[in-house]
Parts: C-alpha cells; sequence; structure tokens
C-alpha cells in the first residue's frame, strides 16, 4: 500500500577505550576499588544499611506494581471468570506455555471460555506477553508474587482454578472492574 | 458471442480483459484486491452490500464493480483517497451494529470484515459498545449450522447457495431495513445434505459449524490439499489439522478446495463430516486371535504362515486404497501365487447417492481397481483358503485369515477372530493417487505425521516383496 521506503536509520556509536589512559587500565581499577571501598566502609559503621536481605525470614518490600509476578486470572463484576479462551495469549507467548482448551459457557454471561488453562511456570520466562495480548484484561501478573514452590513438575503447571484463586496485590477487583468497564 | 479481449486501464496500467464478464471478477482473477462481501465466485454477484466499489472516468459516482459491465477503453481507479474513503465508509456503517466479539468468533483469522478493516478501515469507532443493538447470537439452523444475527453482513450468500445451488430454499431474509435479519423459512430448518458449505460461503462469523465450534484457533491450523474418501466422486478437500504442544497431529476439519472439474466449491456434509473417522477407533495393535504381539513377531508369524502353509491364497483389497498401494497388493499376489479380488459390491449404496456430487459408489477409487484389471466380484471362500483381508467391509466372513485393518473391528458385528490382525496406516496417513468415478485422476499428500505411526500398507507389504523388483512401479505405470 505505501510505497514510500523509509530511509533507514543506523547511529555510529563512537568507540570507547582506544585513549593511552584507557589502555593503562589503572585509572579504571581505581575507580572500581573506590566503589567497593565506599560501600565495605560504610557498611562497616552501619550494619543496618546494608542492602542484603536475610530471605526467607526477611521479605522484599520493594515490589512496585510494575513487577511481573505470577499470573492471575481475573473475574468479572459478578465474580464469574473473565477469560473467553480466545488464545491470544496462548499465540503471544513466546514460551508457548499456556495450554488452553475451549468449551461452550452455558451460564448467559457469555459464549466461551476456557475448560482448561495451565501456565507452566517452568516453561514460562515471565515475560508478560500474555498480559499484553488480552484483549479482555481477564490475565495479569500484578499478583507480586515472585517464588514458586512444589515437589514434582506438575505442581509447577498453575491451573485454572489456581489462577483465578490469586489475588492482585495492588489493587483491588472491583476497583480493576470499574476501569475495565469504562472501556 | 464474442470471446475478443479488450483493453481498460486499472490503476493507471492498461490490462487485457474478457468483455464477456463483470468489473470485479475480471480483476480478482488480475490479482487487484478489492473488498467484497455479496460477489461470490460460485454465486455470482448480487450488488447488495456496495463494498466493491470502484471509480470509473466519467461517471460521477463510485460503481459498484461487480455489477458493471467491462467497456473497452474504460479507465477504472480501484486505489486513491477519494475511492478508500467510500471504502471506510460502508465498513464504518456494516460494523455500526456489529458485536466486534473477535475473541470469541470462530471466524477471527480468517474473516473479511476483520481482513478489510486492517487494510482498508482503521477508522476510530463512532457507536459507543452500549448504544449498539442487539440481535440474537446463538440461533441453531440445523443441519449443524449456528447463526449469529449480530455478526451477518447481509450479504445473502446463505440465501442464494439455498436457493440457486441446492435449490432447498430454507433460507431468506426477513424483516426490512435495519430490522433485516436471515432466518429459516417458517417451519423448515437448514436439511439439505449440502448445508454446510454456507459455514464456508459466509465472509462473517454470522455461520459457523457447530463440529468446529472453540475447537481450534484458526491461525493454528496446517492446511493439507487432499481428497475425501467418503465416495466414488472424489472431491478435493482442504484438510486443516494441528500439531501441538501437548496434542499429536489432529484432524480439525475438511474444507471443499475448489476444483472446476468435480467438486467446484462444495462438498458434501457426509465428507465434511468423515474426517471423524480417520482418527477414532483406530487399531493400534498386533494381534494373534485375541493376544497381543509386537510388531517384529506379528511380521515373523505373517510371512511363515504364507511361506509354510499350503492353502490357496486369496487376497481381498479395500477399494479405497490407493492406487500404489493397489499395485503393490498386485506384486505381492504375484510374489505368492495368490489371486487378487477387490470385490466392489460392498461399497453400493443407493441410499448415499444423489444427482449432484454423492454417487451410490462409495468407494474412492472403485475406478482406479477396475483400471488395474483388479477382479472386483467376491470370490468363494472356505476354510481351504488362506484369506489375506486388507481392510475390506466384507472380508471377515472366514476364519483362516490374515487381517491387514486401519479401524479396529466393530463390536457389534459378528466377526470371527483372524489368525492374526496387523495395523495399517488410515489413507490421510499415507500417500496416493486416486481415480474417481469420472476417471480423473488426483493425488493426495500425507496429511498426518504423527509421534506414533502406524506402518502404512506399502511399508508393511515391503517386508514380503523382493526389493529390487520394479515391476511394481512399472505395472502401476502401465495400468494408468
Ligand atoms: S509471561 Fe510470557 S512466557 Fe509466561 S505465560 Fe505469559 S507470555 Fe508466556
Ligand atoms: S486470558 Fe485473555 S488472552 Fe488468554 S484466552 Fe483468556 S481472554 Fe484470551
Ligand atoms: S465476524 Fe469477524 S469481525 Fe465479527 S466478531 Fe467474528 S471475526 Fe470479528
Ligand atoms: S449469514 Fe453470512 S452468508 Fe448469510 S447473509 Fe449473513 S453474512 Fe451473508
Ligand atoms: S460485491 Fe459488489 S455489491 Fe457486494
Amino acid at each position: 500500500m505505501n510505497d514510500t521506503v523509509k530511509p533507514t536509520r543506523i547511529t555510529t556509536v563512537p568507540r570507547y577505550g582506544d585513549q593511552p589512559a584507557d589502555k593503562l587500565y589503572l585509572p579504571a581499577i581505581y575507580a572500581g576499588i573506590k566503589v567497593t571501598l565506599g560501600h565495605f566502609v560504610r557498611n562497616v559503621l552501619d550494619i543496618t544499611a546494608m542492602e542484603t536481605l536475610e530471605y526467607p525470614e526477611e521479605q522484599p518490600t520493594d515490589i512496585t506494581s510494575r513487577y511481573r509476578g505470577l499470573h492471575r486470572l481475573t473475574h468479572r463484576e459478578d465474580g464469574s471468570i473473565r477469560c473467553v479462551a480466545c488464545f491470544m495469549c496462548a499465540t503471544a507467548c513466546p514460551a508457548q506455555c499456556i495450554n488452553i482448551i475451549a468449551t461452550e459457557r452455558t451460564d448467559g454471561i457469555d459464549e466461551k471460555m476456557p475448560e482448561i488453562f495451565a501456565i507452566d511456570t517452568l516453561e514460562c520466562v515471565f515475560c508478560g506477553m500474555c498480559v499484553e495480548a488480552c484483549p479482555c484484561d481477564a490475565i495479569r501478573m500484578d499478583t507480586g508474587i515472585f517464588s514458586v514452590t512444589g515437589k514434582t513438575r506438575e505442581d509447577f503447571v498453575l491451573q485454572r482454578d489456581r489462577l483465578l484463586s490469586h489475588t492482585g496485590a495492588f489493587e483491588t477487583e472491583q476497583t480493576r472492574n470499574k476501569e475495565a468497564s469504562h472501556d | 458471442m464474442s470471446t475478443q479481449s479488450v483493453t481498460i486501464t486499472v490503476d493507471g496500467t492498461p490490462i487485457e480483459v474478457n468483455p464477456d464478464r463483470m468489473l470485479l471478477p475480471e480483476l480478482l482473477d488480475k490479482g487487484f484486491s478489492i473488498p467484497h462481501f455479496c460477489y461470490q465466485e460460485s454465486l455470482g454477484s448480487d450488488g447488495n452490500c456496495r463494498m466493491c466499489m470502484v471509480e470509473i472516468a466519467g461517471k460521477k459516482r463510485p460503481q459498484i464493480s461487480c455489477d458493471t459491465p467491462i467497456v473497452a477503453g474504460m479507465e477504472v481507479r480501484t486505489r486513491g483517497e477519494s475511492i478508500e474513503k467510500v471504502r471506510r465508509d460502508i465498513l464504518e456503517l456494516e460494523l455500526i451494529n456489529h458485536p466486534v466479539d473477535c475473541p470469541i468468533c470462530d471466524q477471527a483469522g480468517e474473516c473479511s470484515l476483520q481482513d478489510y478493516y486492517m487494510e482498508y478501515g482503521l477508522y476510530q469507532g463512532k457507536v459507543d459498545k452500549k448504544e449498539k443493538h442487539h440481535f440474537d447470537k446463538h440461533i441453531d439452523l440445523g443441519a449443524n449450522v449456528l447463526h449469529d444475527q449480530e455478526r451477518c453482513v447481509l450479504c445473502q450468500r446463505c440465501v442464494r447457495f439455498c436457493r440457486d445451488v441446492t435449490h432447498t430454499d430454507e433460507l431468506c431474509v426477513a424483516g426490512r431495513g435495519d430490522h433485516s435479519y436471515i432466518t429459516t423459512i417458517p417451519g423448515e430448518t437448514l436439511h439439505n445434505a449440502y448445508a454446510m458449505n454456507v459455514t464456508d460461503l459466509c465472509p462473517v462469523g454470522a455461520l459457523t459449524s457447530k463440529d468446529f465450534r472453540f475447537q481450534q484457533r484458526v491461525w493454528f491450523l496446517a492446511t493439507s490439499p487432499s481428497v475425501c474418501h467418503g465416495c466414488a466422486k472424489g472431491c478435493a478437500i482442504d484438510i486443516d489439522h494441528a500439531k501441538s504442544k501437548y496434542h499429536d497431529d489432529t484432524i480439525y476439519r475438511f474444507r471443499p478446495r475448489k476444483n472446476p472439474e468435480i467438486n467446484g466449491e462444495f462438498i458434501c456434509d457426509a465428507g465434511r463430516l468423515s474426517y471423524k473417522e480417520t482418527q477414532t477407533y483406530l487399531l493400534r495393535t498386533c494381534l494373534a486371535k485375541e493376544e497381543i504381539l509386537a510388531d517384529a513377531e506379528a511380521l515373523d508369524r505373517m510371512k511363515a504362515i504364507l511361506t509354510e502353509d499350503e492353502y490357496p491364497i486369496v487376497v481381498l483389497a479395500d477399494a479405497n486404497l490407493y492406487t500404489e498401494e493397489l499395485a503393490a497388493l498386485q506384486a505381492f499376489a504375484r510374489t505368492f501365487h495368490a489371486q487378487l479380488y477387490a470385490p466392489l459390491e460392498a461399497y453400493h449404496d443407493p441410499a448415499f447417492g444423489d444427482d449432484w456430487l454423492k454417487s451410490s459408489q462409495r468407494a474412492a477409487n472403485a475406478e482406479g481397481v477396475k483400471r488395474l484389471g483388479i477382479a472386483t466380484e467376491m470370490p468363494t471362500l472356505n476354510d481351504n483358503t488362506l484369506v489375506i483381508n486388507v481392510n475390506h467391509p466384507d472380508g471377515h466372513r472366514t476364519a483362516n485369515r490374515i487381517d491387514l485393518l486401519t479401524h479396529r473391528p466393530d463390536e457389534n458385528t459378528e466377526r470371527v477372530p483372524a489368525r492374526l490382525t496387523l495395523p495399517i496406516a488410515p489413507w490421510v496417513r499415507s500417500s496416493g493417487h486416486l481415480i474417481n468415478e469420472d476417471g480423473i485422476e488426483q493425488y493426495c499428500e500425507q496429511v498426518l505425521r504423527r509421534n506414533d505411526p502406524t506402518p502404512t500398507l506399502l511399508e508393511r507389504l515391503a517386508h514380503f516383496l523382493d526389493k529390487g523388483d520394479d515391476t511394481i512401479l512399472d505395472n502401476m505405470e502401465t495400468a494408468l
């Protein structure tokens, strides 16, 4: 359709490290040691300011709403499943770890829903493409859950009901639903 | 009748066209893309959707190209700002009350509305979702066809199919103007033997197949050209199948493939639904009477029976086998001094045939059998004959036999267990030629490549034939 060809935009990045001062390496080594020593002195003087977490006794407190945690399937205002099994997430998923089997929805709320919706978190790369792709805001990664444990491989394949049971860590279903109904 | 081509100018390029046709089909054949709903190759023009507008020099307004005769020297514009605005506006009109529920629509991915919106639309919708008028979304028209009135663009392809092609007239447009909708004639349901073709004809998701509903998204499907094995007509089909991470290669639907010599653009519903038979009740293991055997063991026993037993051998071949397989059976019969038959009587089903596509000869390669000179009558058999039954429907009458079967024997029919039973791959898992009842030869690709392949008949027979023997191929070539 569009016949005009866009000129390719290639930028040449200047190359560093050719100067005699760079080739000496000593200034760079000095700069590095300065940082390390700075932290060392600060930590020795005030041990509470150390960045290290005593995980798992201590839990992180700096997880923000942009953090991609474990997935959840969201609900409609009436509490029923929002997902319509459109396969957009499964199509977008680069790890191909979403397994959906669709079925007829008979409760009159919609026509289609997932009978099986499973995410294999051992294969998931937590890229968030599924959330981006969903046309219904039915899948989110805002649970703040950053660790999954299990004893068998199957434990890591999160099934539909488990995904529905996860709650959002940063806003309630109600506030989200309000947003969604304005689309 | 003039068949001399004339020259017209389209988008500034002079082209040679056939003046006996309308503008749209001619331009589509020449590779121009013009959006259209109601025009369909087999159904012709109807002029109701107004989607196929083009500009013609000297005409005040844009014209619908599907109903505009070709005049020598005419100047047509299919692109440009003004005609594209017209298209966008018509599309917007079409979509005013459209539910845009592509996420739950089976047509998504092969929908003309979606394609045209992406190519010519891309406008910002002016109608709020809440203001849209609603119609019935789940109407069972009969014959496995579901109708969604909200998605319908009223192109009437479905109505014209039932009126002009099957002459059964089940569908009609009711109501007027904005209130029009597609429905069945009162008291009627869709009931003709070709009804499911309307799901292919419908350019949008307004008519969908109950059988395919929600089974798979179309963009995951791979398409292989093949030929329906439902009867001797041999309609050309496309087989849509998919192999996903958690499921082996599986067929989801048969669709007609265009072949003007045989089936045009249509197939019958029985053939369309026959994909199920290619992947259910398949035989997977070798059996000696009722006992399960390993493959190698079964082949050894078969060899022993064939070489040691004194009985005369009769081979009964299924008339649905590919020509290559039949020729290999001929070579097999020569090697073991056996008589080869492909009795056709078992395939005769007068209730199935009609005066259009469906044939009462329900063997896909009956013509191939005849051309290879294979006997088509049923020989008299008793237990002093060793029968090699290659999937023949009537091959199970005597006990002294070896079965090569695609499917598990039907538990409801009285059946003497065979001495030995070996599974062979059904036709979608092998390849070969078929000759239909009108003598047209077609090639079928291997469609399914399963993780658990069953040996094909040719692979089975290779154990018994001299590999250096070229007579199989020679024989095939002379026969065809
Ligand atoms: S986060 Fe990425 S890898 Fe994981 S399920 Fe979503 S799309 Fe797939
Ligand atoms: S989660 Fe969203 S994208 Fe995935 S199937 Fe459900 S509705 Fe579609
Ligand atoms: S008919 Fe086409 S545009 Fe309409 S919902 Fe179905 S896929 Fe979407
Ligand atoms: S149901 Fe489909 S084929 Fe029939 S008029 Fe509507 S859009 Fe056209
Ligand atoms: S295709 Fe020409 S009016 Fe519909």
